[in-house]
């Protein structure tokens, strides 16, 4: 890893410095970079698949399979086109909805709801950490029926925009309005827990 | 091009999920490269979404990592290998006279004892680098949100010391549903703009919130919901470019029409 590390007044330029040693590190196939990326952002996106696919196991499974994808596929990312987090984030979301579109999960371990989901955090002893969750219940509350009704579809269920307006009948502006205001509401809600 | 209302359409998020198509993709990439305030919007929400996802999920079991670290063992050794062929590849270039071998190989002990001390120092340092980095990158992460919130106070204190702002004390009504509420509006009619700070509001139980009236000649106006946690802070409402009075009523969740008014909490003339 290089060792020239600049330290520049600006925080962004020195984040972005970081993340392209990130990247070139991934790329040259380092073990050392690897299990940073793993150590900085595996809570983050297993808390996005986890969130999809309730059963642990398969959410473990699908974890297992993204992650390597991540590392294998990093030559064809583009900076140019956002930021890594992002970039991985999609690839587990993807393939976390892949994966309850796929037969092996039945009918009813699609419906993951908010509730589900906190009820999963807090029932789960000694593998999640308590504040947090009770943090997600707080975060949820706070939204109207409106911006929860996105939340869970969008983030928790895995709908995508088109599907929720065409499913449930309401206009693709309002859709996509709606994600803002609820992404907003969360934004706020984070800042005061 | 009016880029607050390009943020305000939910585009910028639905990108983040990677929900668009190619072209609308390309589209919000252009627009972020020519107007800063959009690749602005597009960085707090990308770090907004990170740290709602570090906060909200359980933590991988200790297992997950082993299983993909054996998963990807082969890549890592296909890597290193060829890192040191191409060095003994050098290593042997160099030393083609039988003459130099014996002094070759007294280097090449020296060589690989001071490998040996060398890396083994490396590795030390390379561990507390990466600990640095990372402690070093929440740092960072910490001190841009406090920028944010900073460059916000910056925009809120900006606009009362411009503006021409009234306060407009509230007071308990006729109805003494809680005797020491206390909230105080400040309203600039010209901007149309209102802010609230609460003195004293008692807590309210889920189903329901206060909600702030804006009584003018059309009759009341509902200008947003009141947050009675949040005391001695400004919270913006919705403008209003006339009222002769304003109110708070407890309305059910969300809010409603029109006031409730035997559940008046406070009232208050501008005067």
């Amino acid at each position: 890893m290089a060792l020239c590390f600049i330290f520049i007044g600006d925080t962004t330029t020195k984040s972005l410095l970081q993340e392209e040693q990130l990247i070139a590190g991934l790329r040259a196939k380092d073990r050392k970079t690897t299990e940073y990326l793993y150590e900085k952002y595996s809570r983050a996106l297993y808390a996005v698949i986890s969130r999809i696919i309730f059963d642990q196991d398969i959410a473990e499974e699908v974890f297992h399979d993204s992650f390597i994808k991540i590392t294998r596929k990093i030559d064809s990312y583009e900076e140019s086109k956002g930021r890594l987090y992002t970039w991985m984030a999609n690839i587990c979301r993807n393939s976390a909805i892949d994966k309850t579109r796929s037969k092996e999960l039945s009918q009813s371990a699609k419906t993951n709801t908010i509730d589900d989901f906190v009820y999963g955090l807090e029932s789960q002893s000694g593998t999640m950490d308590h504040v947090d969750g009770i943090g997600v219940k707080e975060l949820m509350n706070q939204l109207n029926d409106d911006q929860k009704f996105i939340i869970e579809y969008i983030y928790f269920k895995g709908y995508t925009h088109s599907e929720v307006s065409e499913e449930f009948d309401i206009p693709l502006g309002t859709v996509k309005s709606r994600v803002r205001a609820a992404i907003q509401a969360l934004k706020k809600n984070l800042d005061r827990i | 091009m009016d880029i607050q209302s390009y943020i305000a359409s939910g585009k910028l998020e639905l990108f983040l999920l990677g929900d668009l198509n190619e072209s609308e993709s390309e589209e919000v990439l252009t627009l972020a490269g020519k107007y800063p305030e959009i690749q602005k919007e597009l960085d707090s929400l990308e770090e907004k979404m990170l740290a709602f996802d570090q906060k909200t999920g359980p933590v991988p079991s200790s297992k997950m990592k082993e299983k993909i670290f054996a998963s990807l063992e082969d890549e890592f050794k296909a890597a290193e290998t060829s890192k040191v062929r191409s060095s003994e590849a050098k290593v042997v270039s160099l030393s083609p006279w039988k003459l130099f071998a014996a002094a070759a190989s007294i280097v090449a002990v020296l060589a690989s004892a001071a490998a040996i001390f060398y890396g083994t120092k490396y590795y030390e340092k390379d561990r507390q680098f990466t600990a640095l980095l990372l402690e070093q990158s929440v740092m960072a992460d910490n001190l841009n949100q406090v920028k944010l919130e900073h460059e916000q106070k910056d925009v809120l204190v900006e606009k009362l010391v411009a503006g021409d702002f009234r306060r407009v004390q509230l007071k308990v009504g006729g109805l003494e549903i809680q005797k020491d509420a206390e909230v105080d509006v400040f309203w600039d009619q010209s901007a149309q703009e209102v802010f609230v700070a609460v003195n004293n509001l008692n807590e309210l139980s889920g189903e329901y919130d206060y909600q702030l009236w804006a009584i003018g000649s059309k009759g009341p106006i509902g200008i947003g919901l009141v947050n009675s946690g949040q005391k001695l802070t400004l919270q913006q409402m919705q403008s209003v470019s006339d009222a002769g009075v304003f109110a708070i009523t407890i309305e059910p969740k969300g809010g409603s029409q029109s006031p409730t008014l035997d559940k008046l909490v406070v009232i208050g003339d501008v005067t």
